[in-house]
């Protein structure tokens, strides 16, 4: 850990000189609703060799202030100060004055940036050699040369230049991880001074997201690069920037040296995100919500921005502007807060020193014992897909079949589930976490029968549910009572509601479906106490609106309220929260858990991240089953889980979530992944005996033979699906599979 | 437990727990008059004020309400055509007993045009409703139940499709020897919902997937209620436009099968008048007879143009952006409180709400 704080303080104090200078920026929309400001006023410096982390949240105008620094924001964005880029040696060079060959010339060449959506910043119809190819030539370079650069670029971020440049590869051929790193390689090829990056782990599974972190981490030492990280993802920066600008409605409102700022954050907005970024080490009673919500960019509150959500708020921040001030005459640690000590009374420090473990306030309400009265119950549950195209080719099976022998054309089947058996009782909480691919959402989907399973049953209250479906059951429970009981809020709360719909229509309709008996006016009553009780107010005017009118924490409180009010006993919520901002997340995770409470509701909750699902199981006394390609490989109670794994698989996904605090989160980001191989097994294709021996660093000779079963007998709550847990096993005698047994840090 | 509705029921609403959101219950009941205004509201008076606030729409509705005049008073104020009515090819705009002229039998042209109007009206309605319907009722089917019903229906929706459509509608006219202008209209349009059907599948196909599908599908709602209520307000514009796409196909189909002279002169219509205009009078190459050929030509395009007008109006009525403008707007005339654009959320700040 320390060699990289120490080079990295070493850069900081050996180079203060500015790479990057911005003053005054502003971009200025003409919308219909009026001018809208999406940057206000930034004032920033960027120095040579360092990394600077812009954090914020959606719409606070980071993204905007990365588009700044190459002019390249886009119409009909008006962008007004100044960006004055320093290079190496010869004249500062006004950005905002240049002719548009010579910003290209600066474009890439001198400062590079790494866009958002890795995965569709490739045209699908070019092989992803002639990427380079063009950009060498818009820019006159030499390709020969230039691609002998891409392919050592390539190599350091541990790609196959060979398979990537050499033959024709399409990015569908490619997984989201390697086509960020090629997105990497891409914006390298010039050789820049200024790598700007923008979310650049975004949509990434968790040990991709720490992989490539790494690898940024190494190469910009290599390149001798400065980077500018734009994220919301506090951890990130925390682990990875030497300095951080927070941004708040279009302004900058505190920057500084990352320790400086996570520890001794002074503005009370910085301290409002810190507390309501759910934590690994952070008390579960202490992770708190933001009130209010972000301003529109039309209607900028006046003086200071953050002031009608701010606990500390006097009359003066209503009128003036707060200018940056000074936070320690050392530093260069600033926030911009006329009451900068009252907030740091108000609002506890999130982040302490002490480096820890996944904590739980465990108490003796916490039920220890096994689920007696199942609502829903799935045994030795497996779902296969068969390829779409095959199945709606009109041959019959026969012929397909024999076609097959002769030439393989039918692919097997997808193993989207093997084996799953898992139980929740009433009021229970049961998240569901894995990476993407590892079969939680088709779990979910076919537990509450949305579904059907290719084996096994799914049982709701005793009922088989596909034999309610086919009337084996009537006179005892009726299917649509069984349909009623298991619900879905899905992830993405604008796709989930009918855009042609206004909020009242699509509320109305579970009423109208399951409440004949409610008039019009029952109906609009009921919607309206609904919203104003979820905090939609005012419910009237909202109940008129159509979908696109919300934000989405709105329209994902709309998703939550309709599925409450079909009144179901269990609601699959898969990923609810992640397409939420920060601040918004622990505060619907809280809705979800009152909604519980008046309603008596079981979850699913599907997670990708364990500290969104420390904090919902560890609010709700509920148990965690992790995935993996397909099967749960570790069960039960949350806190047991997570202090103390046993399936490695289980602890290697515990050491790739970041933790907040800088210190430790710098001493990890170092560290060599313990997994073997990135490659995932291919799910038509298992690999036998357990599957994930191909990249377990534990794993031995008899993880190739037969497969570890989560055991089930006796009152046991937390189970891992691996020899290890057995000490008698015959694993212990029989030889590591990839030489050395590696450690998994943490353990 | 499902089964359990203790806190669903009706009468445990008036019990206790009156506090919670979940027992809310009107104050006062709903009397049909309020349901009515309701559904009036949602869709005649808003789509009409969109489309009257839009200048395609409203230019659409003068000139088809024009048409339809034509068609209704029209035919009542202008005396019917006939031979030797005038001197033969009066020019137009010269004498007030013949505004448009005369052919070259002597007969009134605006006569001609205005008593034309009616059967083209049958016409159309009667083609673009069965076309309409028999497209979209296939497109859905066909779309959301999948499997073998999908392929039986799309198969027979190519084969009709696939038939060439000229040698088809002689045939069709020889056999029947259509005097009803319902008929003629349905023959006319007799493959065309082939085309609505393919399109309407491929969306019904992408809009059964996405996840409001799926939630209604959870709540248990009858396959009707998701077809119509969650499917078919995605595609009206399609269909809108189908519809109207189908009435101006069938106009410019009628008038060139009757300018042919395929279908039968029983009836009158533009293609009549500008048949005789080519055959008799050689109006193409003489001055004399060019309103002969001229006047039903802007009458023929006036209709096109109206319908056309008001197939590009109709995609704002159901764009959701546009309604809630709108709403936003009725909004601000009943509350003045709220600032000029009602709304503080739009799409701009939902957009970059989420990411």
């Amino acid at each position: 850990m320390y060699g990289a704080t120490e080079t990295t303080t070493e850069t900081r104090e050996q180079s203060k000189d500015t790479i990057i200078e911005v003053r005054n920026a502003s971009v200025t929309f003409d919308m219909n609703r009026g001018r809208g400001r999406v940057l206000d006023d930034v004032d920033l410096d960027v120095y040579r060799g360092e990394t600077l982390g812009i954090a914020g949240e959606s719409g606070s105008g980071k993204s905007m202030l990365a588009s700044a620094l190459l002019d390249a924001v886009e119409d009909p964005g008006m962008l007004t100060g100044d960006v004055t880029y320093y290079p190496e040696d010869g004249d500062p060079i006004d950005i905002l004055e240049l002719d548009n060959s010579d910003l290209q010339r600066l474009r890439w060449e001198e400062i590079a940036m790494v866009f958002q959506g890795a995965m569709d910043s490739f045209n699908p119809t070019v092989p992803i050699k002639a990427h380079f190819v063009d950009t060498l030539e818009a820019h006159n370079a030499d390709v020969e040369e230039g691609l002998q650069r891409a392919r050592s670029i390539m190599h350091d971020l541990n790609l196959d230049p060979e398979r990537i440049l050499e033959v024709d590869t399409y990015q569908h051929e490619l997984s989201g991880g390697q086509r960020q790193r090629i997105l990497i390689a891409l914006s390298l090829i010039l050789e820049p001074e200024l790598l700007v990056l923008d979310e650049p782990t975004g949509a990434l599974d968790l040990l991709m997201q720490r992989k490539i972190l790494k690898l940024l981490h190494e190469i910009k030492d290599d390149y001798n690069l400065t980077m500018l990280i734009v994220s919301h993802d506090l951890p990130i920066i925390s682990a990875f920037a030497d300095r951080v600008g927070v941004m708040y409605a279009f302004e900058l409102v505190e920057r500084g040296d990352v320790e400086d700022v996570l520890y001794n954050p002074s503005h009370p907005y910085t301290r409002s995100l810190l507390r309501a970024t759910p934590d690994p080490q952070t008390p579960l009673d202490e992770i708190t919500t933001v009130d209010g919500s972000a301003p529109d960019p039309v209607n900028i509150p006046s003086g200071c921005t953050f002031h009608p959500r701010c606990p500390v708020a006097g009359d003066r921040c209503e009128i003036e502007e707060p200018d940056m001030v000074e936070v320690d005459d050392e530093t260069e640690h600033v926030a911009s807060c006329f009451y900068q000590e009252e907030g740091k009374e108000e609002i506890p420090a999130p982040v302490s020193k002490e480096s820890g473990d996944f904590t739980f306030e465990v108490d003796d309400t916490w039920s220890r014992h096994p689920i007696e009265d199942p609502i829903l119950e799935l045994e030795d549950v497996s779902v296969r897909y068969k390829d779409p195209p095959l199945t709606e080719r009109t041959l019959p099976d026969s012929i397909l079949e024999r076609l097959d022998e002769r030439y393989d054309i039918v692919e097997p089947p997808v193993h989207a589930l093997t084996d799953v058996s898992l139980e929740l009782g009433e009021e229970d909480v049961l998240v569901l976490v894995g990476e993407s691919g590892s079969g939680k959402s088709t779990l979910g989907r076919t537990a509450i029968g949305l579904e059907e399973p290719t084996e096994g049953s799914v049982k709701y209250d005793g009922y088989d549910v596909q034999a309610v479906e086919r009337g084996e059951h009537t006179g005892e429970i009726l299917f649509e009572d069984v349909r009623r009981a298991m619900q879905i809020i899905h992830q993405d709360p604008s796709a989930a509601l009918n855009p042609y719909r206004t909020i009242r229509s699509s509320l109305s309709q579970p009423l109208k479906r399951w409440h004949s008996d409610m008039d019009l006016n029952d109906r609009r009553a009921r919607i309206k106490q609904m919203l104003e009780s979820t905090g939609i107010r005012p419910a009237e005017e909202y109940m008129e609106r159509y979908p696109n009118e919300l934000s989405g924490g709105e329209q994902q409180r709309v998703s939550i309220i309709r599925a409450m009010l079909i009144e179901p006993n269990v609601i699959l919520s898969d990923e609810v929260v992640s397409a939420l901002d920060v601040s918004l997340r622990v505060e619907l995770m809280n809705l979800l858990l009152d909604m519980q409470d008046t309603f008596s509701t079981s979850y699913l909750f599907i997670s990708h991240n364990l500290t969104n699902a420390r904090y919902f199981a560890g609010k709700a006394n509920g148990r965690i089953a992790v995935m993996y390609l397909g099967q749960i490989v570790e069960t039960g109670p949350i806190d047991e889980v997570l202090s103390d794994p046993k399936h490695p698989y289980t602890k290697i996904l515990k050491w790739a979530t970041l933790p907040l605090d800088p210190d430790s989160a710098r001493e990890t980001i170092i560290e060599e992944s313990p997994i073997v191989t990135e490659k995932s097994p291919d799910p038509r294709n298992p690999p036998s005996g357990c599957s994930f021996h191909e990249a377990c660093p534990k794993a031995r000779e008899a993880c190739t033979q037969t497969r570890p079963k989560l055991d089930s007998d006796g009152n046991q709550l937390h189970r891992a699906a691996c020899f290890r847990d057995d000490p008698d096993h015959e694993y212990w005698q029989s030889e590591p599979l990839h030489g050395e047994e590696r450690e998994i840090p943490g353990e | 437990m499902a089964t359990d509705e203790s806190t669903i029921d009706a009468d445990d609403s008036t019990v206790g727990n009156d506090d919670s959101p979940f027992h809310a219950r009107a104050e006062y009941d709903a009397t049909p008059g309020d349901v009515v205004l309701e559904l009036l509201d949602i869709w005649v008076f808003t789509p009409a004020r969109i489309l009257w606030n839009d200048y395609r729409g409203r230019f659409g509705i003068i000139l088809l309400s024009l048409y339809i005049a034509m068609g209704t008073v029209g035919t009542i104020v202008v005396p019917e055509p006939g031979i030797g009515q005038g001197d033969t090819l009066m020019q137009p705009f010269q004498s007030l007993e013949h505004p448009l002229g005369t052919d070259g039998l002597g007969q009134d042209m605006l006569g001609l045009m205005v008593h034309a109007t009616p059967n083209m009206f049958r016409m159309i309605i009667a083609g673009a409703v069965f076309g309409g319907v028999l497209g979209i009722a296939i497109g859905l089917i066909a779309g959301y139940e999948g499997g073998t019903l999908d392929k039986v229906l799309m198969t027979i929706t190519d084969s009709v499709g696939s038939i060439p459509g000229l040698p088809l509608l002689l045939i069709l006219v020889a056999l029947i020897d259509p005097s009803n202008p319902y008929l003629v209209g349905i023959i006319l349009n007799i493959q065309g919902w082939t085309g609505a059907a393919r399109g309407i599948r491929s969306q019904t196909l992408a809009i059964r997937k996405k996840e409001y599908v799926e939630v209604s599908e959870a709540m248990g709602e009858s396959k009707s209620n998701i077809l119509f209520k969650d499917a078919l307000p995605e595609l009206l514009p399609m269909i809108i436009f189908g519809f109207l796409g189908g009435a101006t196909g069938i106009i410019h189909a009628s008038v060139g099968l009757y300018f042919l002279g395929i279908l039968p002169f029983d009836h009158l219509n533009w293609g009549v008048v500008l048949n005789h205009a080519y055959q008799q009078s050689g109006a193409l190459y003489s001055l004399d007879a060019a309103h002969w050929l001229l006047i039903p030509a802007v009458v023929i395009t006036g209709m096109t143009v109206a319908f056309v007008m008001l197939a590009q109006a109709f995609d704002q009525v159901f764009n959701p952006r546009v309604r809630a403008r709108h709403e936003a707007r009725k909004r601000n005339r009943e509350d003045p409180e709220l600032d000029d654009d009602g709304t503080v959320t739009s799409e701009d700040t939902t957009q970059v709400g989420i990411q």
